[in-house]
């Protein structure tokens, strides 16, 4: 068997055995559910525990299935990468902290496996509870709202947010390679956030970045995305992961003598 | 003899400090090697090393025969082993079978084989975050073995055990040298006293002293001879007359093996037979010389 397979059926058992498998996935369930129906019920919500003065009255916009999409990716990009980061920072830091990686660093491994198998099983794990998400969130949209976006829409859309999320997880697995748990989750982090705010302050300068993905992604909801603008965003994405990839195999490699004997 | 390690100016230098400093020694095969020396002295970093955890500053170890890479045939037990809590015990032997080369059918059974000469054949299948410190010690010596190494480095083997798991996993360790060269790092003398044949001895990481137990004892005031008597009395006496030096310890009489011979001393017993109930020969112990050469300022 190869070391791949090997540390990939390591990496499944432990998110298994650790209930990953099942929190990550959760979390973004809830928040699909959660989103169509609270926009579908507001003005029930508001009626009964808003606590309005006497004659109040507001008038709530018509909230179309796209519009309740990008409110969900609204709050993936914030509580969604958070869980993301979290579950995630301490792949490679806490075991060499732990001292758990020390047995496997004094064999023959290949750095390289050992990071891609983590990357392989982060990837999938938070690319798959992303689409439970969406999917969960659907199934909502489609009984409580008009205008709903074609399916062939939804799944270029899903797609291109699967590239920002595995970006997203790549950013943090090399954090933890490079650094211990804390510094990992901070740097991956900021590294977001700061990104993202860049994104709002000049954005419109600046198409060609990973940032822009979940704004093309709903472009497909709500209309048609400048093709250019989201080939040159996914070179860029797919450039930068495959480097941050190759980063954090050195740093494996690298930090392995950090290992706690 | 054919050398299984040799290692030659091995120096780690951190920021303002060096950890180990410019050792040279050689492994034979089929030998056990007892790293001794006080806490900080170097001994679980220059096992980091020959494990390749960690990169010498400068001097050179070559391994012989051992391939492309050699942790390939390299066994290594930590002194505090961690595994991951969520697996059994048989999953993690076959983990460690694998990335360590093994593969095939055999790899189960061969872990089924490692865990029950480590006394573990009946916790194959329990989770390892429920072992107790002797089974994950013992575990981590399986993991160390599984894959027949030619080297085998272990940190402190025993030092996290009962008296009862201390023999048994000796005993193993003493099997394990009939195959395989083992370096262990140790505190307790006993046990080193009892599976050594060649001594290192660090002191601020430096190596100052090395050689097989009998060469070391040698140099280190040696063996001697102790007479017993049958009371205090003809004791003194045989120690007044005897033209050696002596010293009385209640009826014994203890003689230094420098002075004097074992046919000398016969024949001068048999000249002077009062009271004289055994004789026989004393070694100095390993702490006595471990405090000597070590505890040297």
């Amino acid at each position: 068997m190869s070391q791949f397979s090997l540390f990939l059926g390591k990496e499944w058992r432990e998110q298994a055995r650790s209930f990953k498998l099942v929190w990550v996935p959760l979390v973004f369930i809830f928040f699909g559910v959660l989103e169509p129906l609270t926009y579908h019920f507001l003005p029930q919500i508001l009626d009964s525990v808003g606590n309005l003065p006497e004659g109040s009255d507001f008038t709530l916009p018509e909230m179309t299935g796209a519009d309740v999409y990008a409110s969900l990716t609204g709050q993936y990009q914030t509580i969604g990468l958070l869980v993301l980061v979290l579950a995630f920072m301490g792949s490679l830091s806490g075991e060499r902290k732990s001292g758990t990686g020390t047995l496997l660093y004094v064999r023959p491994i290949s750095y390289a496996a050992y990071y891609m198998s983590k990357w392989t099983a982060a990837v999938l794990l938070a690319v798959v509870s992303l689409w439970l998400g969406y999917g969960m969130a659907a199934t909502y949209i489609v009984q409580l709202y008009d205008h709903v976006p074609a399916f062939s829409d939804m799944v270029l859309f899903l797609l291109v947010l699967a590239v920002w999320i595995g970006f997203v997880v790549t950013l943090t697995l090399t954090a933890s390679s490079a650094l211990p748990t804390g510094g990992a989750a901070g740097a991956a982090l900021g590294i977001l956030f700061i990104g993202m705010m860049i994104d709002s302050l000049v954005g419109t300068y600046w198409t060609w970045s990973p940032w822009k993905l979940q704004a093309y992604g709903l472009a497909f909801l709500t209309g048609s995305p400048d093709s250019g603008d989201l080939a040159g965003a996914l070179v860029m994405t797919a450039v930068l992961a495959a480097l941050l990839v190759l980063f954090g195999i050195l740093q494996a490699r690298r930090n392995a003598a950090k290992a706690k004997v | 003899m054919n050398m299984v390690l040799e290692v030659s100016g091995l120096t780690k230098q951190y920021d303002g400090f060096r950890a180990v400093d410019g050792l040279t020694f050689s492994l034979a095969e089929h030998t056990a090697t007892a790293l001794i020396g006080p806490n900080g002295s170097g001994k679980t970093t220059t096992l980091s090393m020959l494990a390749g955890l960690l990169r010498q500053s400068s001097g050179s170890i070559r391994f012989s025969g051992t391939g492309k890479d050699p942790r390939s045939a390299i066994g290594f037990l930590p002194q505090y082993p961690n595994f991951f809590p969520w697996m059994t015990a048989t999953e993690y032997m076959e983990l460690a079978a694998g990335l360590s080369g093994m593969g095939g059918r055999d790899v189960r059974s061969e872990c089924e084989k490692t865990l029950g000469f480590v006394g573990l054949g009946d916790a194959g299948k329990k989770r390892i975050g429920g072992f107790s410190g002797g089974m994950k010690q013992r575990l981590g010596l399986a993991q160390a073995i599984i894959h027949r190494p030619a080297l085998l480095l272990l940190d402190e083997p025993v030092s996290a055990l009962d008296p009862a798991g201390r023999r048994e996993v000796m005993e193993m360790l003493k099997e394990l040298g009939e195959s395989t060269t083992i370096l262990y790092s140790t505190h307790i003398l006993n046990d080193a006293e009892e599976m050594t044949d060649q001594l290192l001895f660090l002191r601020g990481g430096k190596l100052i002293e090395k050689g097989p137990l009998r060469e070391v004892r040698e140099k280190h005031g040696g063996s001697g001879y102790r007479v017993l008597f049958s009371g205090q009395e003809a004791a003194e006496r045989f120690a007044d007359a005897v033209p050696w030096a002596a010293s009385a310890d209640g009826s014994a009489v203890m003689i230094s093996g420098e002075t004097v011979t074992m046919e000398e001393l016969l024949r001068f017993a048999s000249e002077h037979p009062a009271g004289i109930t055994d004789i026989g020969r004393t070694a100095v112990r390993l702490e006595e010389i471990f405090m000597k050469v070590v505890g040297k300022p």
